[in-house]
């Protein structure tokens, strides 16, 4: 055990094989007024809770990105495994609403990188591989 | 290697418009499922007369050439005589479609071969509204068996779940008798229209694999539509007969 592992405050990086694959889906919210992150994730959070419970939610390994939400285009970003695309697509079909406001969800494009959504993903003209993701 | 991209043409064919007890105009609805990447949507409204006819017709006609996306015609049945009458006259219009829910009117419509659309049998009923004799029925008159989005997405807790059980049951039965299973959104406001892909996605939850669920929104419709298409042709008297040679 060398010296600086004593110092380290996160885990060590898993190899390849030992890490969850990831499913990077960017959709966009076409609603009546112009609506927040706050709102969205609460939503979100909300009606997956309900649908698939928390034992379901938590096997999905879902997390919204709040670096990567476009608040113009109202343009966000959900991460899971790849085992639960399908699930978490269909779920955002089951909100209607986003407090009073009426929304529809539209699937923009389902990547296994970040880096794939470059395309319909941008914030202010930034490239996304220069945001920071924690 | 050339990658190979195959686009699926989505169609939705139940949404009900302003004219028929729905929140939005023809135009609103249109372009959302134009947006959406709809190839194409059927309004389903209720028939009244000869003139609500000619004047739907006119208003999808110009609704379809300003937002550029195909809109077909349909007439939901409420009732068995009703269905006896937009039987009579099929030919007139694009899509029969019949509510669902009533046992009597649920079995009547998998019986009639002119039926293209069974909508929602399990609608306000405690069981799913189906049995296999029906199912093997909607197999043979080729009756497309409904699963309605609109009822789970506007349900919730112990009543969604009722709902997700019948539709499962609906589901099960018409795969077991190769019964053709279509999803719709069977939206009344341009806002209950849903992304094809949403719709695909959440079917793969209660038993349908990504490919049927795909070929529910895109291929079923598309036989209808080819059906439709095949019916308005002079030579076409009834289904499996038409004149070859004159």
């Amino acid at each position: 055990m060398s010296k600086n592992d004593f110092k380290r405050t996160k885990p060590k990086t898993l190899i390849p094989t030992l890490r969850e694959k990831h499913r990077y889906i960017s959709f966009q919210v076409i609603s009546e007024e112009p609506i927040s992150y706050s709102s969205l994730e609460y939503a979100i959070w909300n009606q997956f809770l309900d649908t698939f419970g928390e034992v379901g939610v938590a096997k999905m390994g879902m997390w919204l990105i709040k670096n990567i939400y476009d608040s113009e285009k109202q343009i966000a970003v959900i991460r899971c495994n790849n085992k639960s695309v399908h699930q978490i697509v269909g779920g955002l079909g089951l909100i209607n609403r986003l407090g009073d406001t009426r929304v529809i969800f539209k699937i923009l494009k389902i990547s296994g990188t970040i880096r794939g959504l470059r395309k319909v993903v941008s914030i202010a003209g930034q490239k996304i591989s220069k945001i920071s993701i924690p | 290697m050339e990658k190979i991209i195959l686009i699926m043409n989505y169609f939705d064919l139940h949404v009900h418009s302003a004219f028929s007890g729905g929140q939005s105009s023809l135009e609103e609805l249109a372009s959302t499922a134009k947006m959406l990447g709809y190839k194409g949507i059927c309004f389903a409204e209720y028939y009244e007369n000869e003139n609500q006819l000619k004047k739907l017709e006119n208003e999808i006609r110009k609704t379809s050439e300003k937002i550029g996306i195909k809109i077909l015609l349909g007439f939901e049945a409420r009732s068995v005589k009703e269905l006896r009458f937009l039987a009579e006259i099929r030919k007139k219009f694009d899509v029969l479609l019949v509510r669902g829910g009533d046992l009597k009117l649920n079995r009547e419509a998998v019986e009639t071969p002119e039926v293209d659309i069974l909508t929602h049998p399990e609608y306000e009923r405690l069981d799913s509204g189906l049995d296999h004799i029906m199912a093997k029925l909607a197999a043979k008159n080729d009756v497309a068996i409904e699963v309605n989005f609109r009822q789970i997405a506007l349900s919730s807790k112990a009543t969604r779940s009722k709902i997700l059980s019948n539709i499962q049951n609906n589901i099960k039965l018409a795969k077991k008798f190769n019964a053709p299973i279509i999803l719709c959104s069977g939206a009344i406001s341009h806002f209950e229209l849903k992304d094809p892909y949403i719709m695909a996605s959440f079917a793969t939850i209660f038993g349908l694999e990504l490919k049927e669920a795909k070929n529910a929104i895109s291929t079923v419709p598309e036989k209808i539509i080819k059906k439709i298409e095949e019916r308005k042709n002079e030579k076409w008297i009834m289904p499996g007969v038409k004149i070859v040679k004159k």
